[in-house]
């Protein structure tokens, strides 16, 4: 078993996207000790894999370097990657928790010189591009990857890639017999913040998305505009990698309906809004982007960035749920068919792609916590007395967009706080 | 006063309540959240002059007329394809036939609509014996639009009848009379009984 | 302090030592570069080669490190060496990785290394160890500004974690407006009913806790300090005055309703029954379950709900952005309706029905379910007598609607105090308070928080919501972003938060974000300064304030470490400890620049340390080739280039500069507010130097780089070396 310094005054955080790295790093930096758990070989979560934020269109890269600054200048977070939260007993202020530490097969040698990954043949689908690209089976997350390490990935292991990866790499740094761990620690508080993933757009059938190359999904697409992408920043769509210049973004696919998931997601009306930027960025008068929608959610003050995009004569607004896609097997073009309520018009629309602005899920399935919570029937923690000194933050609590999810993250981390003074005999 | 100027006065202020007490499932009108996802789906969608969606929405801005004396409803050919994909499960096709059969009951349908008039021989059909006998089903239909036009379209499908009756699909001696279910007694008093129930109902408006 | 002792370590890994003769970088480290220690080693960052640093720096005395090996954002946790000043040469991501390996690039490849070197040890020479500034001071209390239940939830959770609150409200009672309202909108499953408010509860607690201290009936009318030691002015209303000394303020002074008679086309104060969503609730909150009556004594029998009433528009007089409340809070009085009568008809008219995530969601459909009707309508007028004048936008007509009641959701504007852009500071010795002011700052900037937009105090930063420019105070809700009550409390734990770790960080001397525990803060040398103000006037966090002899006063607790004071001076009098006019300046000044006919030119690139200079390591990354003329130098932000650094670079002989900062303008993305825009402007006086020197103008370019131009950022280099080419060598080398 792994020795791990933790005690009662210990807030552990579950979680190292953005809501769990702000979590650990604002109670950190009031100097509370902290251990961060990921179950990833990397810190960053969702947002290292969008391109840009909505409203101000800037990258999410940015603030995870000073969010990485923070994290490698502190040192009351004990970061661990590759670690899942198998059990969780006890109470508030004393909690024990057992963890299941998944092997790198990568020691702290590692200079991410690079060799090990041109050694090995092997491809793998690459999840930090949705499976839009391969990345090789000793691999660096991507460039902005924390710890910078790389990875080897477990089903290369026992095969002659995991040799040739470990004979090239010059620091001894690979280690194939590496082994999982398991783990145990005392800990005051639980920050639960896993985050959330994107609905499965194969379930919703009449938008062919598991049949049609040209329908993908809004978290695909970020990755198409992201030069870290696999285009390189290039909008191609799947079927021929022709430029797609006349894009429909569908709204609500998954959300608010009683079929995939009841709530509505918040974020994707916004994300599509900005996503409508990419199109103008990259094709200037050339792209058109059409967004098909049912109320457009530009809360709060951030609803001038949608005024901004309904004056772009370039961008049209149909007040539909889609019924149904078709391909034009000629072109390869989807062909959305539907009404638009406004008026009670028909309408056959080819486009060269579409984006479906697929709903937020809660990460961890409603039966699947390790911990005794309150869950709505949305899978979202929610606050409750009951639930201790358990708190959850950002999307695990409800569809937040990033900067409710920070928000939600700093509550939380005082919540903790709360709870480990307590521990501490420093409550006023 | 006739029931539906009952109604009327009753519901002077709102249709949509109007809908909710005397419509089969019209409870649910109100949850519609106008996505218009249903109208876009029915495969018979380009044959409505209002699709359920703004059917829904006519219903809550109150326009009675309109909505009772449309042939829209009557175009459902029950797929359940809005019900499937309705976000708010709304039993779409069971509110198009309520609404459907409310205005005939009121006596407001459209009166030449090709679907009220053959879901009305149909029923005709069927009540008297409790099957339905398909010949005289057939014929009626045929026959439906007048005279002129039933012949003509009765010497068109001749050849397939007579196929029919080569083939022991169809009997001709079943134009007369026709076989029914054993207690045809008994259905008629369900009916009867179902009827004075309905009738009752509307007594109360 | 003992005498400088300069250890220079050179990691031949990772390739470094197969392109680069590092025997050669060696003997620049001493000869060149003057280090005490110079060693080589073949893995630097692994246990060994650390423990040989860490030797030196035990029993040989070395207090200044230079790791010439890899980016400083690589193996950080590797090169952690406590008590001596630490700077990285990057031989890695700034040179082998962007040079090819070639035979014809080698002599360039290695120069560059050679100047990297130099300038890692040069730059040890000039910094020392940060040790903190001796004022930082520690005082727990916080201070919350509004008794509504934004600052009533900020003071409890503060107070809940331990640390004293004094919390001043302008009325005479706790509550705000939320305090007004009969139900809040619900907080948990199955979200289907209004619930109470919750006020009551939070007054309660804050009356029993003795923590708390309350002053009602009271305003801020001075506020003076930094963090750790502010000094806050207590008026009473009465005028008498108390002052109390607190480490962090909270500002969570509310909101108040848009005033519904400047929207004469909705007949408000016209029309009797017309009234806005605020009044609705204290209606109900007055009639308290009993049936609602209009002014004129009738029964409510039917409601219209206008949302978006002067909203989302940009008309004249018209908030242009969305409030984010009122359709749920419809949806809740529309049930004040329904649960009592389901008889009485409620229409909610709205253009986009915004009602978020779960419990919106399950909420918008518990209101349907009790049969509250949703028109997609835009509403155009209410008539006098109360009629409703709209498009249906479904069934595409203009229609109306009579209603007994007509609620107008007219939205929140912040109470956020005066906007500093506007009203300015009074000058020194003249200060005086202000009624109109929420905090009255005697700060030399101005007496409130700038505002963001929209008269919002709100953060720019996506990633950091409670960044605000003014050090220890921090705003929580509508003041701060149109909300309801639920994110409000949410928003208030959240800044509670904030306040607290900034008591923390001020106690110990340590920047707040977003150079969160960095210990150097400015020092600035008082015999050299003009008093130009510039510094006072282009700090972006109104840190620095000015004596009666208009001298600055900087307040440490209030910096962040930027260094725009220090890019700002144009005697060069402010400098921090491991970060100034000479760790740069005498950087670029000692390298080796080749003569006018080597066909070498030098190409200077400043390049902001958090975006541009990460953009360039992933280059590398990719092996993405630039110019080997190019010398890359981080800084903290492009706000803290001094133009000396230009002046000097030119006469030093480099023949182009490049600068990299981040976005400027109203989508600015610099972390420092100002800091590229202010480098932006300063640059654009550099073109009088340029032809004083006879220097083409072009030689100097300034551009905006994001994190992700991985492909633009080494192009940028290029096109400087291009132009280079093209104008030809400087002719100032020596």
């Amino acid at each position: 078993m792994a020795e791990i310094v933790a005690t009662n005054q210990t807030i552990l955080v579950v979680g190292g996207g953005i809501s769990g790295m702000t979590a650990a790093l604002e109670a950190a930096e009031c100097g509370k000790q902290v251990i961060l758990v990921e179950k990833n070989p990397t810190v960053g979560g969702r947002v290292s894999q969008l391109y840009r934020y909505f409203p101000k269109l800037c990258h999410p890269t940015c603030g995870m370097e000073i969010n990485l600054k923070r994290l490698r200048a502190n040192k009351n977070v004990r970061l661990m990657t590759m670690t899942e939260v198998t059990g969780v007993s006890g109470d508030a202020g004393n909690y024990s928790v057992s963890l299941k530490i998944n092997p790198r097969f990568v020691n702290e040698n590692c200079t991410t010189c690079g060799a090990c990954g041109e050694a090995v043949d092997v491809q793998f689908d690459d999840e930090h591009n949705y499976g839009l690209g391969q990345r090789k089976g000793a691999y660096l997350p991507h460039a902005m990857a924390y710890p910078q390490r790389y990875v080897i990935d477990p089903r290369i292991i026992g095969t002659a890639d995991a040799d040739k990866a470990k004979s090239a790499c010059p620091v001894n740094a690979i280690d194939l017999n590496m082994k999982g761990e398991s783990a145990k620690l005392t800990v005051g508080a639980i920050i639960w913040a896993t985050g959330w993933r994107p609905f499965d757009a194969n379930k919703i059938q009449p938008y062919g998305y598991d049949r049609i190359a040209n329908v993908i999904t809004s978290v695909e697409f970020e990755r198409l505009a992201d030069p870290h992408g696999p285009t390189g920043g290039k909008i191609l769509r799947p079927s021929d990698n022709k430029e797609a210049k006349n894009i429909a973004f569908i709204q609500c696919a998954g959300s608010r309906d009683r079929n995939y998931l009841k709530h509505c997601s918040r974020i994707c009306c916004m994300a599509s809004l900005k996503q409508s930027t990419y199109v103008r960025e990259k094709f200037g008068d050339e792209g058109k982007a059409s967004i098909y929608y049912i109320d457009i959610r530009a809360i709060d003050r951030i609803d001038d960035f949608h005024q901004m995009v309904k004056n772009d004569p370039n961008v049209t607004f149909v007040k539909s749920k889609v019924a149904r896609i078709d391909e034009d097997k000629s072109t390869g073009n989807p062909v959305l068919h539907g009404v638009n309520t406004e008026g009670y018009q028909r309408y056959a629309n080819p486009h060269d792609l579409v984006v479906l602005a697929v709903g937020m899920e809660p990460s961890v399935p409603v039966g699947d916590f390790p911990i005794k919570v309150t869950v709505n029937e949305h899978g979202f923690i929610e606050q409750d007395e009951s639930n201790g000194a358990i708190f959850a933050a950002g999307c695990s609590s409800d569809a937040l967009d990033v900067n409710r999810a920070v928000q939600s993250a700093t509550a939380s981390a005082l919540r903790a706080i709360q709870v480990v003074n307590r521990a501490a005999g420093m409550e006023g | 006063m006739s029931a539906n100027t009952a109604v009327v006065e009753r519901y002077r202020n709102s249709f949509l309540k109007e809908v909710e007490a005397n419509v089969e499932e019209g409870q649910w009108v109100k949850m519609c959240m106008q996505c218009g996802v249903c109208s876009g789906s029915c495969p018979l969608g380009p044959a409505w002059d209002h699709p359920p969606q703004e059917i829904f929405m006519m219903i809550r801005a109150g326009k009675r007329d309109e909505v009772l004396t449309s042939s829209s409803m009557w175009m459902c050919t029950s797929c359940y394809n809005c019900i499937v994909r309705c976000p708010r499960e709304l039993p779409i096709t069971h509110i198009m036939h309520g609404l459907a059969n409310y205005a005939h009951r009121l006596g407001i349908a459209p009166k030449n609509q090709p679907t009220r008039k053959f879901a009305k021989l149909f029923w005709d059909n069927l009540s008297k014996k409790g099957r339905v006998n398909e010949l005289k089903l057939g014929i009626a239909l045929y026959f439906m639009n007048g005279l002129v036009s039933g012949i003509k379209t009765a010497l068109k499908m001749a050849p397939l009848g007579i196929n029919m009756v080569k083939t022991k699909r169809m009997s001709p001696m079943e134009y007369f009379g026709g076989h029914g279910i054993k207690d045809t007694k008994g259905l008629h008093a369900i009916l009867k009984k179902a009827r004075e129930i309905e009738a009752a109902k509307m007594q109360k408006f | 302090m003992a005498d400088v002792k300069i250890g220079a370590y050179i990691c031949k890994g990772c390739g470094i030592g197969d392109r680069l003769d590092t025997k050669q970088l060696a003997q620049v480290a001493t000869r060149d570069a003057k280090a005490h220690v110079v060693r080589e080693h073949d893995f630097l960052c692994n246990a060994d080669g650390v423990k040989m640093i860490q030797n030196d720096i035990d029993s040989e005395g070395v207090n200044r490190v230079a790791i010439c090996a890899c980016s400083r954002r690589a193996k950080t946790e590797a090169f952690r060496f406590e008590g001596v000043a630490m700077t990285r040469a990057n031989l890695r991501e700034g040179v082998i990785w962007v040079r090819p390996a070639t035979d014809e690039a080698q002599e360039t490849t290695q120069e560059m290394a050679d100047d990297y070197i130099r300038m890692a040890v040069t730059e040890t020479k000039f910094m020392t160890l940060p040790q903190g500034s001796e004022k930082a001071t520690y005082n727990r209390h916080i201070l919350v500004v509004g008794g509504g239940i934004s600052g009533m939830t900020a003071a409890v959770e503060a107070a809940k974690t331990g640390y004293p609150v004094i919390l001043i409200e302008k009325t005479g009672t706790l509550g705000g407006s939320a305090g007004k309202a009969w139900r809040r909108i619900p907080q948990k499953a199955p979200y289907a009913n209004p619930e109470d408010t919750g006020v009551a509860a939070l007054i309660k607690a804050i009356e029993g806790n003795s923590q708390i201290k309350v002053h009602l009936n009271s305003t801020l009318t001075k506020t003076s300090g930094a963090p750790g030691r502010f000094a806050v002015d207590i008026t009473t209303e009465s005028g008498s005055t108390t002052t109390e000394n607190v480490g962090a303020i909270i500002q969570a002074s509310g909101y108040t309703e848009y005033d519904a008679s400047k929207l004469t086309e909705f007949s408000y104060g016209k029309a009797k029954n017309v009234v806005t969503q605020a009044e609705l609730d204290a209606m109900a909150k007055a009639a308290n379950g009993a049936p609602l009556k209009n002014k004129d004594g009738k029964e409510i029998k039917s409601v219209a709900f206008v949302q978006c009433a002067g909203q989302r528009s940009t008309k004249e007089g018209h908030l242009n952005y969305c409030s984010g409340h009122c359709c749920l809070d419809s949806v809740k009085q529309a049930m004040y309706f329904k649960d009592a009568n389901p008889a009485i008809d409620t229409n909610i008219i709205y253009t986009d029905l915004r009602t978020p995530g779960a419990g919106g969601e399950d909420f918008y459909r518990s209101g349907q379910n009790k049969g509250v009707t949703f028109t997609k309508g835009q509403v155009n007028e209410v008539t006098t007598d109360g009629t409703v004048k709209f498009k249906d936008l479904i069934l595409n007509e203009d229609t109306e609607e009579k209603a007994d009641l007509v609620v107008l959701a007219t939205g929140m504007v912040p109470n956020s105090g005066v906007d500093i852009e506007v009203v300015k500071q009074d000058e020194p010795g003249q200060w005086k308070s202000n009624n109109e002011s929420v905090l009255n700052l005697d700060y030399r900037q101005g007496k409130d928080i700038p505002l963001l937009k929209q008269g919002f105090n709100d953060s720019h930063f996506i990633c950091f919501p409670y960044e605000t420019r003014r050090t220890g105070i921090y705003t929580c809700g509508p003041v701060r972003r149109p909300m309801d009550m639920e994110q409000a409390m949410e928003d208030a734990t959240g800044a509670a938060l904030k306040a607290i770790q900034a008591v923390e960080n001020a106690g110990q001397g340590r920047a707040a974000h977003p150079r969160s525990g960095d210990l150097s803060f400015p020092s600035f040398r008082r015999e050299g300064c003009t008093q130009c103000k510039r510094c006072t006037v282009e700090c972006p966090f109104g840190a620095i304030d000015e004596d009666e002899q208009r001298f600055p006063v900087f307040n440490e607790a209030r910096c962040r470490r930027c260094g725009t004071c220090m890019g700002a001076c144009p005697v060069r009098v402010i400098s921090f400890e491991n970060y100034s006019v000479d760790t740069v300046g005498q950087q670029l000044k000692n390298i080796d620049i080749p003569d006018e006919f080597s066909e070498k030119p030098r190409i200077l690139v400043l390049a902001c340390e958090n975006d541009a200079y990460p953009a360039l390591d992933m280059a590398a990354m990719r092996k993405i080739e630039y110019s080997a003329f190019a010398r890359v130098i981080p800084v903290r932000c492009l706000g803290s280039v001094n133009t000396i650094w230009l002046t000097d670079a030119l006469n030093s002989g480099y023949d182009g500069v490049v600068l990299m900062g981040c976005q400027k303008g109203d989508n600015y993305q610099c972390h420092f507010v100002k800091g590229s825009e202010m480098a932006h402007y300063r640059m654009s006086k550099v073109n009088d130097t340029l032809t004083t020197l006879n220097l083409e103008t072009e030689r100097v370019a300034t551009y905006e780089v994001a994190i992700t131009d991985i492909e633009r950022a080494p192009q940028l280099i290029n096109d400087m070396a291009a132009t280079v080419e093209k104008v030809g060598m400087s002719p100032f080398k020596f």
